[in-house]
């Protein structure tokens, strides 16, 4: 059985206007040890996927399908046993880094807090900390324990949380945008920070991101998210190299360095699906078969992936 | 002819830091100069003494040959409204209490417009100019996406017809089409109004493609600049 086997997820939001279907039918697996990405423009469905594993989603959230994480049933788990994983088997190091300490607070009582929490010594949480920081390539860790988030940079921050997620020893990381808003500078940091808790602790991450260049560092293979499916899913190299949905050769359009060709028209309404494929009206290789029959998934040339073009 | 936007000499310190030790920028009109340098290089600092959010220690910033910081209250309303800024974050530039359609409308109503048209219509016109539909302007910014609240702060700067428009990381924070997108509209309206921007960023490869000249910021001065 695989580490973590997504089935069949949706998720739909019960909102005034209507039944928003955030996720329609996500099915992927990720193994033990793996670095999966999942890419996608914003309103894909992308962070709603890692919260529905880690059963954070608002009330007005409906979640059908399976989550198997190694042999539990995420989605059917009661709320103790959910509480022991979260965090402990499954950590998250949130996409605002910032947004995510509390500005009144030293550095030095945020963590303590996550160990109390946790029912662990502080004086010994702290310890594994200061060690982790250490390891994650931070000087002077004794010093920033003692700051106040503000005198921290973004990408500082970032390893206080990495190093907060990581001294639980969790079998899963998930990360949440981690680039996002960093200049190349600190992106660079970020890469060697995600690079060397691979190689050193030997996590299985899970990935969001839009930043194409990260993922295709990172990430042994990804999914390419539209509207709430996976269009496109497999080998980094495959996808982002050699792609084959026309929506992910569109995103590599959109980069300056392939002549920033921006993507025109818009995301279909999530209340009212249209009939065919998702991505019909912004397509440009797009036939009447598209119009009126949604694409199912496919296999080419070692991606999976949903057109009907294959 | 003087430049449209010249900075001479700019000092601006924050408590012991100063960080920025002389900078000299020019703008020619309808040019669109990209700023570059890293987090914490000043660059956004540069573009608040620009619109008056900052009040640099010395040096001078003419617009049109005149001096901002010479000019009394009543010369600064005026010059005002043509110098404007995109911020970097979307997240926070629009009223969050405000439809779009009332954030478009309340500049219209502050400087009036005088081109004939009702309000409605120039409203209409200014979201067509963006990219975007009708059914935007009734959402509150927390039902827009970042690409879509940037096209509407365009949309609002655009409505009092700015000659100048600090654009500070206006898509750092977007998804790689949606910052396509949005850079082309930029280019687009640059095309047909004949605007000038200083488009701050820290990513070089959206410099080079959308800039004229690029100004790199270096330790609080300009280390050079090259054309694009």
């Amino acid at each position: 059985m695989s580490y973590l086997n997504v089935s069949s997820v949706c998720v739909d939001f019960l909102t005034e206007n209507g039944s928003v279907k955030a996720v329609n039918d996500i099915s992927f697996e990720m193994n033990k040890g793996e670095t999966f990405g999942i890419i996608g423009e914003s309103g894909s469905g992308k962070s709603v996927i890692t919260q529905a594993i880690l059963r954070l989603l608002p009330s007005n959230a409906v979640v059908s399908g399976k989550i198997f994480f190694e042999s539990e049933d995420l989605l059917s788990i009661d709320n103790k046993k959910m509480r022991q994983i979260r965090g402990r088997e499954i950590s998250l190091i949130p996409q605002n880094p910032a947004g995510s300490l509390n500005p009144l607070l030293k550095n030095k009582l945020q963590v303590a807090e996550v160990f109390e929490v946790m029912g662990v010594n502080k004086k010994e949480g702290i310890k594994s900390v200061l060690g982790m920081l250490k390891n994650l390539l931070m000087k002077e860790p004794a010093h920033i324990l003692e700051n106040y988030p503000h005198e921290l940079s973004g990408g500082m921050k970032q390893r206080l949380l990495a190093a907060m997620c990581l001294s639980y020893k969790p079998s899963l990381l998930v990360a949440d945008e981690p680039t996002k808003g960093l200049d190349s500078f600190s992106k660079k940091g970020t890469l060697d920070l995600f690079r060397h808790m691979k190689r050193e602790h030997g996590n299985s991450m899970l990935v969001i991101t839009h930043d194409l260049d990260f993922a295709l560092e990172i990430c042994d293979r990804v999914a390419v998210m539209y509207a709430g499916q996976i269009v496109e899913i497999g080998a980094v190299t495959n996808v982002l190299k050699n792609p084959s949905h026309p929506y992910t050769k569109a995103l590599l359009n959109a980069l300056p360095r392939n002549g920033l060709i921006p993507l025109n028209g818009h995301t279909p309404s999530r209340i009212n699906l249209p009939e065919g494929c998702l991505f019909y009206t912004r397509c440009n290789l797009r036939s009447d078969k598209c119009g009126s029959e949604r694409p199912v998934t496919k296999s080419n040339k070692g991606v999976i992936v949903r057109c009907h073009l294959y | 002819m003087p430049p449209l936007l010249r900075i001479k000499n700019l000092v601006k310190t924050f408590e012991d830091n100063k960080v920025l030790n002389g900078i000299d920028i020019d703008v020619e009109k309808g040019e669109t100069l990209g700023l570059f340098g890293n987090s914490g290089s000043g660059k956004t600092t540069v573009g608040r003494c620009i619109v008056g959010l900052e009040k640099p220690d010395s040096g001078s910033i003419f617009f049109k040959g005149n001096d901002l910081r010479a000019m009394n209250r009543r010369e600064k309303k005026k010059v005002r409204p043509q110098i404007q800024m995109i911020f970097q974050h979307p997240e926070v530039s629009l009223n969050p209490r405000m439809k779009a359609f009332d954030s478009l409308v309340e500049p219209l109503k502050i400087h009036g417009w005088d081109d004939g048209y009702s309000l409605e219509n120039k409203v209409e016109e200014l979201i067509n100019l963006v990219g975007l539909r009708r059914e935007h302007l009734a959402r509150y910014p927390a039902h827009l996406s970042g690409g879509e609240i940037q096209r509407i702060v365009l949309a609002r700067i655009l409505s009092i017809n700015p000659e100048f428009i600090v654009a500070d990381e206006p898509t750092s924070m977007l998804d790689v089409s949606v910052q396509a997108q949005v850079l082309r509209i930029m280019e687009k309206i640059q095309q047909e109004k004949g605007v000038s921007y200083l488009l701050i960023s820290h990513d070089i490869d959206v410099l080079r493609k959308v800039c004229h000249r690029i100004a790199f910021l270096k330790n609080g001065r300009i280390s050079g600049v090259e054309n694009a």
